[in-house]
């Protein structure tokens, strides 16, 4: 199910994330300002992006699961949410080793953004013990649809609140990009945008075809086991080892 | 602000990429071991399923004693004449 067009999907990202790193090495200029540590920008922005978005996305699909009941979109948000994190993990890493080399400190505490990043990392943070400390599977999904809308409506209302920040101290990317990066370094941030974007989507599939297909191994084999024990031996607790998140 | 030294410069990007692409390796790693569990059940869950089928079909090339009728079949457990069909058990 989740598992069709996978392995296009795989070579794809394989290629154009290979494509993205030849750019950033071997096309794109360096920044006058910067020099060479310029080009952790393309990683690092990238990153961040892709896993707002993804956080944005989780968001979506809990909105999609609370309207339609369906606990596929529950399982869709949490694994979007699962990997922003990591993403944002690396984000967080990334960023601290770029304000190393540009501004000479691991983390900078009046920077804005850095710090707003880190808010919403925290945030999501929570979202996983919340969802497991919850025993019911049904409550558990509602509630954490309920986190995923509320945390990934303060996604952006946080960019918005950066962006009307006083302090400009963190480079600009988005707003102004025909103003701000020549045509080699644009086409670059957009190749590494890409293989970003295609990375994130092709690991949650691959997440959501495991989980689909270890979910429907446990329900075969509780049909199965249900059928090799004797009739008298019928229950309705879940099995040893089931998450509740995985429908 | 100036341009740091390359060779300064060199080890802190190459420090920023190998961080991406270790949380990526780690993860198709955890991802591996999902896989081989989901492999591990699966022949467990055929296993399961081959020793229902011959639980259900004991005699599947057809015995010399085929008899249908209760006085005819010598060990036949009465219990299980109101079972569940095999077929229903297979699907």
């Amino acid at each position: 199910m989740y598992g069709k067009g996978l392995r296009a999907l795989s070579v794809t990202t394989a290629l154009v994330m290979s494509g993205a790193i030849a750019l950033v090495f071997f096309w794109a200029p360096e920044d006058a300002d910067q020099g060479f540590a310029q080009k952790i920008f393309y990683v690092h922005v990238p990153m961040a992006i892709v896993a707002l978005c993804g956080f944005v996305a989780g968001g979506l699909m809990a909105i999609a699961h609370l309207r339609t009941r369906d606990s596929r979109w529950d399982m869709r948000s949490y694994v979007a949410i699962h990997l922003s994190i990591i993403l944002g993990v690396g984000v967080l890493l990334t960023g601290s080793i770029w304000a190393r080399v540009s501004w000479g400190h691991w983390w900078v505490w009046n920077e804005p953004t850095l710090v707003s990043f880190l808010i919403i990392f925290l945030l999501y943070c929570t979202y996983q013990p919340l969802r497991f400390s919850i025993q019911d599977p049904e409550r558990q999904a509602r509630y954490a649809s309920v986190f995923a809308i509320m945390a990934g409506a303060f996604v952006p209302l946080n960019f918005i609140a950066v962006r009307l920040a006083q302090q400009y101290t963190h480079p600009r990317v988005l707003g102004n990009i025909s103003g701000n990066l020549p045509g080699k370094m644009e086409w670059t941030f957009f190749a590494s945008m890409l293989g970003m974007t295609l990375l994130f989507v092709t690991l949650w599939k691959y997440e959501m075809t495991s989980k689909h297909a270890s979910s429907q191994l446990r329900r075969l084999k509780r049909l199965l086991g249900e059928e090799g024990q004797s009739t008298g031996r019928r229950s309705a607790a879940p099995a040893p080892r089931q998450r509740a998140t995985q429908v | 602000m100036p341009a740091i030294p390359l060779h300064t410069a060199v080890s802190y990007v190459a420090g920023a990429y190998l961080v991406f692409f270790a949380l990526v390796l780690i993860y198709v790693a955890i991802m591996a071991s999902k896989l081989s569990r989901i492999e591990t059940e699966l022949s467990e869950l055929t296993e399961l399923a081959i020793k229902e089928r011959e639980n259900r079909d004991p005699a599947p090339t057809g015995g010399p004693k085929t008899d249908p009728a209760p006085t005819g079949g010598p060990k036949t457990d009465p219990t299980e004449a109101g079972g569940p069909k095999p077929e229903a058990v297979a699907r």
